[in-house]
C-alpha cells in the first residue's frame, strides 16, 4: 500500500497537469486552487511517507534491494528493447531529499499567485519541474533517473524565457545549455556502465553488488562526477546560476537553487561515488582544490555585487561547494554533513529566494543600493530575510550550523594536507559570508528609506504563511538534528562500505 | 497455378494505387476533392493491412525468388506508409490554398500518386535480395522526388532547386551503380547471399572500392558529409509538403538502403567499415549541427537539423543487427511524427507569414496551443525527454555503445548540447520575442488543429510511455 502511495509522489503533479488542460486559461483563480491543493497533497503524502519510514525504521528495508536499504522499493521491466526498469523506492537520504522537494514546490505555488503571463502554463510547467525532481530522487534505475534528470532542461527554459525578468532568454540558455552539457557528459557514461559492467543492467542496487572495471572508472568517474557537478555549480561549470537565476522567476529560483542544484549533489554521491568508490578514492583529491574557488572566492564575488538574486546565487555557490567538501572527504561524518546540507540548503536558499521575489514584487528592483529602510514598512519580510541570512552564515540554533559543522570534522578527519587546508579556509570564509549578509541586510533593511516606499504594504497571509513553514523546517533540523541525522547515518551505511570506510 | 501470398498484397495494392488515384481524374472535376479522399483511404487501408501481416519468424518469406518480406522490412513500410498519409495531409493545406492563380485542388491526384511510387520504392528497397531489384527501388523511391520537388514549376527558387537536386541526384546514382558493378565484379553474382558469400570468404581492394561508391552514393540521399550541400537548397526551394516527405520518406529509405547492405551483403566486414561509419556518423551530425546554428529561415533550419539527424541515425549502424534495426525504426517513427509536427506548424506559418524566425514572433502570446505543439516538436528533435526524441535517441547511442564505440557515442552526447541550442534558438523567437504589429494574423482550420494536437499527443505519448511504442517491437525478430 505504502509503496503504491509512494508511486503517486510523482504522479499527482502529472495528473494535475492533465486534468487542467481541459480548462480555459481565463479561469485563472480556479486553476491556481487545483494546483495548490495538488501541491498541499503531495506534501502531506510525502509528510506521511516520511513519518511511517521514521516508525517503521530504516532497517526495516525491503530486502530486494540490499545492499541499499531502500522502503517502498518497485521494480518491474518497462523499455523491453533498453533493459530499462521502473524501478523506484527510498532510503532516509531520499525520502528527506523528497520532503525537500516537497515544500519547495508548495512554497513555489503559492509564491507564483500573481505572476504576469499565461498563468495556466507557468502553473503546468512548475508541477512538471516538480515531476522530474521527484523522479530524480526516486528512480533506482539508470534510464529513469536520467529520464528525470534531463526532463527538468526542458521547463527551465520555458519558464525563464516566458516568465523572467531582464536578460531572460540569455540566462536560461546559459542555464539550459550548461545543464544540458552536464547532462550529456553522464550519458555519455551510462553507456560504458550498462555494457562495462558485465551484468548489463540499469539498476543502482544491482550495479552496486559488483566491481566495474578500472580502467573504465578511470574515465569516467571524473566525466560523471563533473556532469553532476555542473547542476551544482561546482567551479569551473558555476557560471550558469547567478544568470539563470537572477532571470528567472521567484518559485524558479527557489526550485533550481533549493532542489535542482541537489540533484547534482545526490548524483555525485549516489551514483558517481557509490558505483565507482576506486575511481573516487584517486580523483577526489583534485575536487577538493576546484572547491576553493567555491566556498572561498564565491562568497567575496557576493560581497561586490548589488543585485540581491546575484548575491544569493553566490552564496548558493559557496554553500553547494561545502556539500561537495563533505563528499570529497570520504569520512562517515563529512559524508552526513554533506546530507545535511542539501537538505538543510534547499530549504535555506527557498527562504531566501522567497522572501527576496516578495520585496521585489513590492519594491521591483533588486539592487541594493536603491533600497534602504524598508524595514520600517515591510517588517515580516525583513525579519524573514534577516533569518534567511542568520541561517546562511551557519548560526548555532539553525540548520546550516549542523551541517556545516559536521562537514568541517569531516573533511578535516581526512589524513590529506590540502584537504585540511581548504577546510580552514572554507571555516574562515565564514567569517565573509557574514559580511556580506549583514551588508546586505543593513542597506536594506535599514537607513533611509525613499519616498517611493511609502506606501508599500507587508506580507498577506499567503506569503506569511510560506515565510513560517519554510523557518520552521530550518529550525527544527536545527534544533533536533538527532533524528534526522541518525536516519541519514543508516541510510549512507552502504555507501561507506561500498567505499571501504 | 500462380497464387498471391497474403503478406504481397498491401505491396501490389500501392502500386496499383497511383493508377487508381490518377484515373480518378477521368471521372471528377479539377477542384474536386475526391482525389485526396481515395488517396486517404487508400494509404490508410494499406497501413492497416500492413498490421495484419502475420508476423514471419527469422529469415522471413519469400516471393518470386527476388522479393523478401521480414519483419523490419514490414516495419519499414510502415514507417513509410506514415509519412505518406501524413505527407498527403499536410499537402491538402497546400493544395487548398495553392498559389499563382491555380484554383484549390489542382492536380492533388499527381500528386499523391507520385508520393504512392516514391513509397513503393521504398517498399521495393526493404524487399530486394538482389542489387538489381535494390538499385531499382532506389531510384523508383528517388525519380518521383524530383517531379515532387518541381511541383511548383513557375517558382523561380523551386525550379532552381529541383534542377540542383536532379544533377546532385543524378551523379549520386552513377556512383551508385558503379559501386554495384565493382561488387559484382568482386563477388561474381548480383544475389544478397552470394556477395555476402564471397565477401565472408576474402576481401580485395575491388571490394573496398565498391563500398566507397555505395556509400557515397547513398551518402547524397541521406545528406551525409561531404554530400549534403544540396538540402538547404531544395528543402528551401521545394513546396513545404514536399520538403517533409523528402526529409521523411527520402531519409527512411536511404537509411533502409543502407542497413540492407550493411546486415545483408556486407555483414562479414561490418567491423571493418565500422570506423568509417564512425567517422560519416560523427562528421555529418556535426556539421548539420554547425549549420543549423545561425539560420534564421525555417525551412533552411530544419534542412540542417535533418542533415545532424542523419548522422545520428548513422551512428545506430555501428551495432549489432537486432539492437541497430530497432533503434533505427524506433527512431525514424519518433522523428517522423516529430519532423511532420514542426512541419505542419511551419505550413500555418507560411500560409500567412514569411518562414523565417521572425515570424514567430509572439506566437505564445497569439496562439498558446501552437507555441507549445512547436516547443514540444522542437524539444523531441533535441532529444529531451520524456519526449519521444529522447527514447529514439537513446535507442541510437545504445545500439552504437554495445559494440563499445563509446567515442563516438560521446561525440554526439556532446553534440546535442549543440543542437539543442539551434532549437532553443527557434523555441525563444516563439515564446519570448515581442510580437510585430505588421505580422499577419494566423488563422487554423479544424483539420489543422486536429492534427497538430494527434501529432503533439503522439510526441508525448511515444515518449513519456515507452512501452507503448515498446509494443512495437514485442514479436518481431530482425
Amino acid at each position: 500500500m505504502d509503496s503504491l502511495l509512494f508511486n503517486l509522489i510523482w504522479i499527482i503533479p502529472l495528473f494535475t497537469v492533465l486534468a487542467c488542460a481541459p480548462i480555459p486559461s481565463h479561469k485563472e483563480s480556479l486553476l491556481k486552487t487545483i494546483h495548490a491543493f495538488s501541491g498541499t497533497l503531495v506534501l502531506l503524502l510525502v509528510g506521511y511517507l516520511t513519518y511511517r519510514l521514521y516508525t517503521l525504521g530504516i532497517d526495516s528495508a525491503s530486502a530486494d534491494s540490499a545492499p541499499l536499504l531502500l522502503h517502498y522499493y518497485m521494480d518491474i521491466p518497462w523499455i523491453h528493447t533498453l533493459n530499462a526498469h521502473y524501478s523506484v523506492g527510498a532510503d532516509g537520504l531520499n525520502i528527506f531529499l523528497l520532503f525537500l522537494t516537497a515544500v519547495i514546490v508548495w512554497a513555489g505555488i503559492l509564491v507564483s499567485w500573481n505572476i504576469k503571463g499565461n498563468q495556466k502554463v507557468f502553473f503546468a510547467l512548475i508541477q512538471l519541474l516538480a515531476t522530474s525532481v521527484y523522479g530524480v530522487f526516486m528512480s533506482m534505475d539508470l534510464v529513469l533517473f536520467f529520464v528525470f534528470y534531463e526532463m527538468e532542461a526542458l521547463c527551465m527554459y520555458l519558464m525563464i524565457a516566458g516568465y523572467g525578468s531582464g536578460r531572460k532568454d540569455y540566462g536560461g540558455k546559459k542555464l539550459t545549455l550548461t545543464l544540458a552539457f552536464g547532462s550529456s557528459m553522464i550519458l555519455a557514461t551510462l553507456f560504458g556502465l550498462y555494457f562495462e559492467s558485465g551484468i548489463n543492467s540499469w539498476s543502482i542496487v544491482e550495479l552496486s553488488k559488483i566491481t566495474l572495471p578500472m580502467d573504465y572508472q578511470m574515465w569516467a568517474f571524473p566525466l560523471m562526477f563533473m556532469g553532476f557537478a555542473v547542476s551544482s555549480s561546482l567551479f569551473p561549470f558555476h557560471f550558469w546560476s547567478p544568470d539563470g537565476h537572477s532571470a528567472a522567476p521567484t518559485a524558479v529560483s527557489m526550485l533550481a537553487a533549493g532542489v535542482m542544484m541537489k540533484m547534482g549533489a545526490y548524483g555525485c554521491l549516489r551514483v558517481a561515488m557509490f558505483l565507482m568508490p576506486e575511481a573516487a578514492k584517486i580523483w577526489l583529491p583534485y575536487v577538493v582544490a576546484l572547491l576553493i574557488f567555491n566556498v572561498v572566492l564565491g562568497p567575496f564575488i557576493a560581497l561586490r555585487h548589488k543585485d540581491l538574486k546575484y548575491i544569493t546565487a553566490y552564496s548558493s555557490i559557496s554553500h553547494l561547494g561545502l556539500i561537495f567538501l563533505g563528499l570529497a572527504a570520504m569520512t562517515p561524518v563529512g559524508l552526513r554533513g554533506a546530507s545535511l546540507q542539501m537538505i538543510s540548503h534547499g530549504f535555506l536558499t527557498g527562504l531566501f529566494f522567497a522572501t527576496i521575489g516578495m520585496i521585489y514584487e513590492r519594491t521591483h528592483t533588486r539592487d541594493i543600493t536603491e533600497m534602504g529602510g524598508i524595514m520600517r514598512k515591510l517588517p515580516f519580510l525583513g525579519v524573514g530575510f534577516v533569518i534567511a541570512g542568520f541561517a546562511g552564515l551557519g548560526l548555532p540554533g539553525f540548520s546550516g550550523f549542523i551541517a556545516e559543522s559536521n562537514i568541517f570534522i569531516g573533511a578535516f578527519q581526512q589524513d590529506s594536507t590540502i584537504t585540511r587546508i581548504v577546510t580552514v579556509l572554507a571555516i574562515l570564509s565564514i567569517t565573509t559570508t557574514a559580511v556580506y549578509i549583514l551588508q546586505t541586510a543593513n542597506r536594506m533593511l535599514h537607513g533611509n528609506m525613499p519616498a517611493k516606499y511609502a506606501t508599500l504594504t507587508d506580507a498577506c497571509f499567503r506569503e506569511k504563511l510560506v515565510v513560517v513553514v519554510l523557518v520552521t523546517c530550518l529550525l527544527l533540523i536545527g534544533v533536533f538534528p538527532g533524528w534526522i541525522a541518525d536516519m541519514l547515518d543508516q541510510s549512507i551505511a552502504p555507501i561507506f562500505s561500498k567505499i571501504g570506510l | 497455378m500462380f497464387s498471391i501470398p497474403n503478406f504481397v498484397i498491401p505491396d501490389l495494392l500501392l502500386l496499383l494505387f497511383p493508377f487508381i488515384v490518377i484515373g480518378s481524374r477521368l471521372f471528377c472535376t479539377d477542384r474536386s476533392k475526391a482525389p485526396w479522399r481515395i488517396g486517404n483511404i487508400g494509404f490508410i487501408l494499406i497501413f492497416i493491412l500492413l498490421n495484419l501481416i502475420p508476423l514471419a519468424s527469422g529469415a522471413g518469406r519469400f516471393f518470386i525468388t527476388n522479393w523478401h518480406i521480414d519483419d523490419f522490412g514490414v516495419l519499414m513500410r510502415e514507417v513509410l506508409m506514415v509519412s505518406a498519409i501524413l505527407g498527403i495531409w499536410l499537402a491538402k493545406d497546400y493544395f487548398d490554398h495553392s498559389g499563382d492563380g491555380k484554383p484549390a485542388m489542382h492536380q492533388i491526384a499527381e500528386f499523391i500518386g507520385t508520393v504512392a511510387f516514391a513509397t513503393f520504392g521504398g517498399f521495393t528497397v526493404v524487399s530486394a535480395c538482389d542489387m538489381l531489384t535494390f538499385f531499382l527501388g532506389l531510384e523508383i523511391a528517388t525519380i518521383p522526388m524530383y517531379a515532387l520537388a518541381a511541383w511548383n514549376k513557375r517558382d523561380q527558387y523551386g525550379s532552381e532547386a529541383a534542377t540542383k537536386y536532379i544533377l546532385m541526384g543524378s551523379v549520386a546514382t552513377a556512383f551508385e551503380l558503379f559501386g554495384f558493378s565493382y561488387l559484382y565484379g568482386f563477388a561474381g553474382s548480383i544475389h544478397f547471399e552470394a556477395i555476402q558469400q564471397a565477401v565472408a570468404a576474402g576481401t580485395s581492394p575491388l571490394l573496398w572500392i565498391a563500398v566507397l561508391f555505395l556509400f557515397a552514393g547513398i551518402g547524397f540521399k541521406l545528406t551525409l558529409f561531404p554530400f549534403y550541400t544540396w538540402a538547404p537548397d531544395v528543402y528551401e526551394g521545394a513546396p513545404t509538403p514536399v520538403t517533409a516527405i523528402l526529409s521523411v520518406t527520402s531519409k527512411a529509405t536511404a537509411i533502409a538502403f543502407l542497413v540492407v547492405l550493411v546486415y545483408g551483403p556486407l555483414a562479414p566486414i561490418q567491423e571493418q567499415v565500422a570506423p568509417f561509419i564512425a567517422l560519416l556518423a560523427g562528421t555529418t551530425l556535426f556539421v548539420g549541427n554547425l549549420g543549423a546554428l545561425k539560420q534564421f529561415r525555417l525551412r533552411r533550419f530544419m534542412a540542417y537539423s535533418s542533415i545532424a539527424q542523419a548522422g545520428y541515425i548513422m551512428v545506430a549502424l555501428l551495432g549489432p543487427a537486432a539492437t541497430a534495426k530497432t533503434a533505427i525504426i524506433y527512431y525514424l517513427f519518433v522523428y517522423a511524427v516529430s519532423n511532420y509536427l514542426a512541419f505542419f506548424i511551419f505550413g500555418i506559418i507560411g500560409h500567412h507569414r514569411e518562414e523565417t524566425f521572425n515570424s514567430l514572433r509572439g506566437l505564445s502570446k497569439q496562439k498558446p496551443m501552437l507555441a507549445i505543439a512547436l516547443a514540444v516538436a522542437m524539444f523531441s528533435l533535441a532529444g529531451i525527454p520524456p519526449l519521444a526524441g529522447f527514447f529514439g535517441k537513446f535507442h541510437l547511442f545504445f545500439s552504437g555503445a554495445s559494440t563499445g564505440h563509446y567515442g563516438i557515442v560521446a561525440f554526439a552526447v556532446l553534440n546535442n548540447v549543440l543542437a539543442l541550442y539551434y532549437y532553443l534558438q527557434l523555441i525563444k523567437s516563439a515564446w519570448i520575442d515581442e510580437t510585430d504589429d505588421h505580422l499577419n494574423p494566423l488563422r487554423m482550420t479544424k483539420r489543422q488543429r486536429g492534427v497538430i494536437g494527434l501529432l503533439t499527443v503522439a510526441v508525448i505519448v511515444l515518449g513519456a510511455l515507452p512501452f507503448l511504442s515498446d509494443n512495437i517491437f514485442a514479436g518481431f525478430t530482425f
